[in-house]
């Protein structure tokens, strides 16, 4: 199985970097997502995750460092994560780590929320942006 | 169109930023880059209103009733949006014309937004996310955004523009402090 390395960019658009490695099953969604077509975008990051969930059942660590996502993207992310608690409840190992910024209060609620949605458990790590 | 030159006199005072025509995603991203870069000296404050911004500006793209084709070949909803400069807020005020018969299920959605406390928001939106996108009402999600962020009620109003159609304005404040 390949992983996937994304490099991020802020220009019209915000793609975010994905670094989603196989072999470790640490997988890595940072930087800032506003995408001309998100689905587009999404789509493979999803059906990778489904193929190591399906086939490679190593255990993973997902780490979520979005400083931005619009709500468009906020969908897809919802995908990603209901396929780990998926996985989760199959009896896959999965640590979900989210680092966001302390002053951040609208995504501290956005990674409630996701809790709440997904029932997965979220591992709140916030961090000072002056030192990110 | 006889609506939108009275929406720009309306609002006509304090104007930093305005913008009538197509919403395809050039402009969607040009604007939001002057929005992210130039409206104040306060990075964070420049990123809420960039926010407010791309939610409600994609519901242009969307929905609104009169559409232009791009150079690009895309289809994209017109509107106008203005984003004004007041002594303890910024104001973004954004219209575009939508079919008659869709302005009570816009101010049955826009009214619905603003009875709802910080938590019936969030609760809200939630309910929104799990729609499959493009499901009728998933694009109110953008609408429910903007009053998350901006911490404030949505001002609307819709404006007759004949039988058919409905100038529909939709504007947001953004405290300063």
């Amino acid at each position: 199985m390949e992983n996937i390395y994304i490099e991020g960019s802020h220009t019209n658009f915000f793609v975010p970097t994905v670094e989603f490695n196989a072999e470790t099953g640490v997988c890595v969604l940072s930087g800032e997502s506003f995408l001309e077509d998100t689905i587009e975008f999404y789509d493979p990051l999803v059906q990778w995750l489904e193929e190591y969930t399906s086939e490679i059942k190593k255990p993973m660590t997902f780490e979520i460092k979005l400083t931005y996502f619009n709500t468009s993207t906020s969908r897809s992310i919802l995908d990603l994560l209901n396929i780990l608690k998926e996985y989760e409840d199959d009896g896959g190992e999965i640590i979900v780590n989210w680092h966001y910024d302390e002053d951040d209060i609208d995504m501290e609620e956005d990674i409630e929320d996701y809790m709440l949605d997904t029932g997965l458990e979220i591992n709140m790590i916030p961090f000072d942006e002056d030192e990110f | 169109m006889q609506s939108q030159s009275l929406f720009t006199r309306m609002t006509g005072k304090n104007v930093l930023m305005s913008f009538t025509g197509p919403f395809d995603t050039e402009v969607l991203s040009i604007f939001g880059k002057n929005i992210e870069n130039s409206i104040s000296q306060n990075k964070k404050l420049n990123k809420t209103i960039f926010k407010v911004f791309i939610e409600l500006a994609q519901n242009v793209s969307y929905y609104s009733l009169e559409k232009e084709m791009t150079k690009k070949g895309e289809k994209a909803g017109v509107g106008t949006f203005i984003i004004q400069d007041f002594n303890d807020y910024y104001y973004f005020v954004l219209g575009n014309p939508i079919d008659e018969r869709h302005e009570a299920i816009l101010r049955d959605k826009c009214s619905r937004i603003n009875s709802y406390d910080r938590d019936g928001l969030r609760a809200y939106k939630r309910e929104l996310r799990k729609l499959p996108p493009g499901e009728r009402g998933t694009g109110n999600i953008g609408l429910v955004q903007a009053a998350l962020v901006s911490r404030n009620p949505l001002d609307y109003t819709f404006i007759e523009i004949n039988d058919s159609q409905s100038f529909y304005i939709v504007a947001v404040k953004i405290n300063k402090d």
